[in-house]
């Protein structure tokens, strides 16, 4: 066991864990987030995905010992209030269908236009097609992404 | 013995999980008149003293949408205000003792109750304030969480109307309102839950967390039966965090203070398995199996003989198709947890069972389901495979033997690999023509295997057709008309665990009968849609079994794909256009159009669904579309992606990496249309959209390329360019 040291929606965190835990573990059993899934614990589901400096990534793929001194940004940190433009755009096309893999999916669209503003229709399928929804929300999903796209650059300019 | 089908169904087809909302009318129906801080006219409806409407809903919500349709359903007749409505989950108990979900039954077997419910409290709340009135209740009508008397303007929010309303008889046939009057039901509402999912709020099974609670990793045999050679118990123990090392029913339990300490216990446990005997089971063996038994009689689910007028079948085409192994694999994996005290026992579990589970869970601990206290939560992902109850009793057995609370948590892998498949099956059909080539005769015989989520609820002996019709839908449901019909259902064995899938058993069936449909047209040189209406022309219903199938609807939807997706307009070399259709348990009628293109190598692409669909009355547009959307995409990953197998008693895959599923580079563009319809209750539709749209997809493949798709997944190497 190590005391490793992290941030985690902007609060600064110590954990008392093994150095080859997963980050996912660490969010929802030690920090009690568990708006971070978990789905395969592989790296090939997108559940657990969260930000780091905007870039989604996989909290399932990142020990304990590389999340040290680290900054990331889970999805109940995205907004207190659903505020944030992807969690705007989620609601007003109603994307979810059980809900399971949504917030991964909230967070990864957040990555692809933190690099992308205005993404192509193939750049966001490219970016989000490493992610697993089996209720099947693609067509609204899209439509989510373009559409939180247009309210960010409504918000920028 | 002629069983109703529902009636079976309800009870027995789906290893016991009865699926409609049972429940006691006595107290349903009866007011808590103990309690006169809120009004508790029955047990789905709740007024608190500020006001809140808590509505309790009996479905499981695993994206279907439930906990929306059937809240909507209750608040309009209750004329409540959409925006002050709460929602509790439904719990066994005297209020409600037969929850289930499954079969895409919850709309049609709730509607009624639910409107008969929302409707007496809407109306002892109306009498209530006439009465303080002193006016005629007639002159008095409800909405939006206020009774309004009309010639005086004067209103009153349900809120100051609770302990009056409360002392009133409950109405047994209060008036339901008239459907031009419905202010939400019809509407496009969205997802009740959506702000708790998209916050990260929403608590699914997973994510339970009780005070004390350890975390458990089940190390099961790789084949049923397999004994243990060797374990590292030692090392295992001495990782940390792992508090114990339990040998439990289905395997061997590592129990820690963490899921990651029980994950790398079970890792460094290492178990070994004894290698599987010869003859342990293999889907390829199987396969052989189910394609000889296909040739057997097997028991007739429907016969109809031709007229004498119809002349003798002068030729014959015939086929066999065959339909692997699929897992259901949710995103969230099995997990229950169980915490265990002297002969009590609470449970949090994502289920579709809960009577069940919780019949199940007293049974396994030597107690009485009252004792058993079951709380469901949100489910990420159902599809049938929770309302199997493994998991849950796994998590009860550890909770007794540890003496704490505990998660049973399955990995990815256990979850691909130990799941209640969707069987294998084959069919075999043949059409025959008359000497004037117009179609005659029509068999389909099914050689699949039920389901063991539980022993078989009849035993051979005592099936009957109904018994075998709720185990091939879409085999004896034959829509079309034609003038000699003889479809069977062939049982073979199957040693590894299976049961429903989304659209229960229907898919295989539905991909068969609709595949073959469109040889037959091409035998004929019939265009194939022109060839279904045609075949759908003659009496405008029809019996099969228990189900009365409307061609009518059927004809309409197919009318409306023709039209909107421009069938019969020219297409690009390698591209094709296929149809196909289905009237799922007599309810809900779906027809699509769709569009591939087959590149050189044999990728198939699916670019675009139109879909018409009548379900009867449309609780919540929105969630029709989004379950078309949804089992579309389910079906495309059925057709091109992954597919289970077995070698040495043992599913192989174990992650999305080898069990294929969609993603949204495979999602096409989906254009649906909703058929305003005839009905006046509404028809389920998260499993309709399933069944029809693999034959779709295949006969689009067959107009682009010649290739009849017979056997799934559809794999590339047998549709390359010249190949």
């Amino acid at each position: 066991m190590s005391e490793i040291r992290l941030t985690v929606n902007d609060k600064k965190r110590v954990v008392d864990v093994d150095e080859d835990t997963p980050l996912v573990w660490i969010l929802r059993d030690t920090l009690a987030l568990t708006g971070t899934k978990f789905g395969c614990g592989v790296g090939v589901c997108g559940s657990c995905t969260i930000l780091e400096n905007g870039k989604a990534v996989r909290s399932c793929q990142i020990p304990a010992s590389e999340a040290k001194e680290r900054a990331f940004v889970t999805i109940e940190g995205l907004s207190p209030d659903a505020s944030h433009p992807c969690q705007r755009a989620w609601l007003e096309e109603d994307v979810a269908q059980c809900g399971f893999c949504q917030p991964g999916m909230i967070l990864t669209a957040c990555g692809l236009l933190h690099d992308q503003p205005d993404p192509s229709d193939e750049a966001i399928d490219a970016a989000m097609s490493d992610s697993v929804c089996r209720c099947g929300t693609y067509p609204r999903m899209r439509k989510a992404i373009r559409r939180a796209a247009a309210l960010m650059r409504e918000k920028k300019a | 013995m002629i069983t109703s089908r529902r009636a079976f169904l309800k009870t027995a087809a789906l290893g016991g999980a009865s699926l409609v909302i049972a429940f006691d009318d006595k107290r349903l129906f009866g007011a808590d008149k103990n309690d006169t801080a809120q009004f508790k006219p029955n047990g789905w409806i709740r007024i608190g003293a500020d006001g809140t409407v808590t509505l309790t809903i009996g479905k499981s919500e695993m994206g279907q949408g439930v906990r929306t349709s059937l809240a909507m359903i209750l608040a309009d007749e209750l004329e409540a205000d959409w925006s002050r409505i709460k929602l509790v989950q439904a719990s066994p108990g005297p209020d409600f003792k037969r929850l289930g979900t499954g079969g895409s039954f919850s709309l049609g077997g709730s509607w009624k109750i639910l409107r008969q419910s929302g409707a007496a409290a809407r109306e002892m709340l109306i009498a209530a304030a006439a009465a303080r009135w002193k006016v005629d209740r007639a002159t008095c009508s409800a909405a939006n969480g206020s009774i309004v008397h009309t010639p005086s303007a004067r209103q009153l929010a349900y809120a100051d109307l609770l302990s009056d309303a409360a002392k009133l008889p409950v109405p047994t046939d209060p008036p339901l309102k008239k459907p031009g009057d419905f202010r939400l039901i019809g509407k496009p509402t969205k997802r009740i839950d959506g702000r708790d999912i998209v916050t990260g709020a929403a608590r699914y099974g997973i994510d339970t967390k009780i005070p004390g609670m350890l975390y458990a990793s089940i190390e099961r045999p790789p084949w049923a039966g397999a004994k243990v050679k060797s374990t590292q118990e030692e090392k295992a123990k001495k990782v940390r965090g792992v508090r114990q090392i339990v040998p439990c029913t289905n395997g061997i339990a590592i129990v820690a203070e963490s899921t990651w300490a029980a994950l790398k216990g079970r890792a460094t446990l290492a178990v070994e398995w004894e290698d599987p005997p010869k003859e342990a089971f293999d889907s390829e063996a199987h396969s052989k199996r189910l394609e000889a038994a296909s040739r057997e009689k097997g028991f007739i689910t429907r016969k109809d003989e031709a007229p004498a007028v119809t002349s003798a079948v002068a030729r014959t085409i015939e086929a066999t198709y065959h339909y692997p192994f699929y897992a259901h694999a949710p995103v969230e994996t099995m997990s229950c947890v169980a915490d265990v005290r002297g002969d009590r026992c609470t449970i949090w579990v994502p289920t579709q069972a809960p009577n069940s589970l919780q019949e199940a869970v007293a049974h396994s601990l030597g107690t009485t389901p009252e004792k058993v206290e079951v709380f469901v939560t949100l489910i990420g992902g159902g599809f049938g495979r929770r309302l199997a109850v493994d998991y849950a009793l796994e998590a009860a057995e550890l909770s007794r033997a540890i003496k704490a609370p505990v998660q049973v948590l399955w990995s990815r892998g256990d979850d691909m690999k130990h799941g209640h498949f969707q069987a294998a099956s084959a069919h075999r059909l043949s059409a025959g023509f008359d000497s004037a080539g117009a179609l005659v005769a029509w068999q389909h015989t099914k050689a699949g295997s039920l389901h063991n989520l539980e022993k078989l609820p009849r035993p051979e002996a005592v099936r009957d057709a109904g018994y075998y019709q709720d185990l091939s839908w879409g085999v004896y449901d034959v829509p079309y008309a034609i003038p000699a019909i003889e479809t069977r259902y062939v049982t073979v064995d199957l040693p590894v665990r299976h049961g429903p899938w989304r659209a229960v058993f229907a898919p295989s069936s539905v991909f068969a009968r609709e595949a073959f449909l469109d040889e037959v047209a091409h035998e004929c040189a019939a265009d194939p849609l022109a060839f279904r209406l045609e075949l759908l022309k003659g009496a405008d219903q029809v019996k099969a079994g228990s189900l009365t199938i409307d061609r009518r609807r059927l004809r309409r939807v197919l009318e409306v794909v023709r039209e909107k997706s421009s069938w019969g307009a020219a297409v690009a070399a390698r591209h094709g256009r296929g149809v196909a259709c289905n009237v799922y348990d007599g309810d809900t009628h779906i027809a699509y159009v769709v569009d591939v293109a087959v590149n050189n190598v044999g990728n198939v692409r699916v670019e675009r669904v139109i879909a018409a669909v009548d379900c009867g009355l449309v609780v919540n547009p929105i969630g029709v579309e989004q379950q078309i959307e949804g089992g579309i995409i389910w079906g495309i990953s059925s057709a091109l992606l992954g597919e289970i197998t077995f070698r040495g008693g043992t599913a192989q895959q174990s992650t999305y990496a080898d069990y294929g599923v969609a993603r949204m580079r495979d999602t096409p563009s989906i254009e649906v249309h909703i058929i305003p319809s005839a009905a006046t209750s509404p028809f389920g539709m998260g499993e309709p959209p399933v069944p029809p749209i693999v034959p779709a997809i295949a006969n689009a493949i067959f107009a682009a390329t010649g290739k009849r798709i017979r056997r799934l997944p559809i794999r590339p190497e047998d549709l390359k360019a010249n190949g």
